[in-house]
């Protein structure tokens, strides 16, 4: 059933699968950070940006003008808790806690990513 | 074909993909990536392509994605993201068909357009947030894109070659 063009369908794909995985591992383990960073970010716009690993408590953000989403940050980890969009698909995400996660909620163009920060870069945490 | 049968046939296909892209929209798959869904209307638009052509297809997806957008309240962006996915795995799709007779198969075609679908929304999805981190998902979403590809792609199949034998396409 299967035929010759397909044998170079399925090579093309697993070769970007097999890329694009290299690039994603190289972005999110290559530098040992000290500190991770979340950053929810609306379009453009950065609303907060949290050093997970020194919350002592839960801390909970909502969106201006979106009343009705409700992220939960708490040591370590970070997640979209409520939201009333049609597809959830950013509830679905659960908590992300590693560097190079991310959590979208498309509709309402809200981010959450966790990123590193080097200790070249001056951070002030308390 | 006369256009009053064509245009009955469309507007059934039409309804045929709305129908299962809500059905998918309920199922969510245990895998680790949010948002993932079986393609399900995928079957249709392939199934349009082969008997119709290209501009069938078009208009089928597009009028799939506006629909379900207003049934499934997505509003205007998640409309934009599904149509952006759905034509160019149609175009995709539409293009491999075009050179199919013995070098594709429709598993192929299925597969190629699933993973067209898939590079799509990862980049509009880039567009839309104004954020490079989405494309971080494009391995996994790949990955469980072209094996629910392959699943689509058997499907038509066999609706293909039951359409074929059901001979409504001959009539008039």
């Amino acid at each position: 059933m299967l035929k010759k063009g397909d044998i170079i369908i399925f090579a093309v794909i697993l070769a970007i699968i097999l890329f694009s995985s290299i690039g994603v591992y190289y972005y999110k383990f290559d530098k040992n950070d000290i500190q991770k960073v979340a950053i929810i970010k609306q379009g453009d716009v950065v609303i907060e940006k949290i050093f997970i690993d020194d919350l002592n408590e839960l801390k909970e953000i909502k969106i201006f003008g979106n009343d009705n989403v409700i992220i939960h940050a708490e040591k370590g980890r970070i997640r979209f808790y409520k939201s009333d969009c049609p597809d959830r698909i950013c509830v679905n995400s659960g908590w992300i806690s590693k560097r190079g996660e991310t959590a979208v909620c498309l509709p309402y163009k809200i981010i959450i990513k966790i990123e590193g920060v080097d200790d070249e870069v001056d951070i002030i945490t308390h | 074909m006369n256009k009053t049968k064509k245009l009955v046939l469309i507007s059934l296909f039409i309804s045929q993909a709305l129908v299962l892209s809500i059905i998918e929209s309920w199922i969510t798959l245990p895998i680790p990536v949010p948002g993932v869904k079986l393609g399900l209307a995928n079957i249709i638009t392939l199934i349009v392509i082969i008997f119709f052509s290209f501009k069938e297809a078009l208009i089928v997806v597009i009028m799939r994605t506006m629909l379900s957008s207003i049934f499934g309240g997505g509003g205007l962006i998640v409309f934009l993201f599904s149509c952006a996915g759905g034509v160019l795995s149609t175009v995709v799709m539409a293009g491999l068909h075009k050179v199919k007779h013995d070098v594709f198969s429709i598993v192929g075609i299925s597969v190629a357009g699933a993973a067209a679908h898939n590079i799509g929304q990862v980049l509009v999805a880039a567009l839309i947030m104004k954020d490079m981190a989405v494309i971080a998902l494009l391995p996994l979403i790949l990955t469980f894109g072209s094996i629910m590809g392959i699943l689509v792609g058997i499907v038509s199949g066999f609706l293909e070659d039951k359409l074929k034998r059901s001979k409504i396409f001959d009539l008039y």
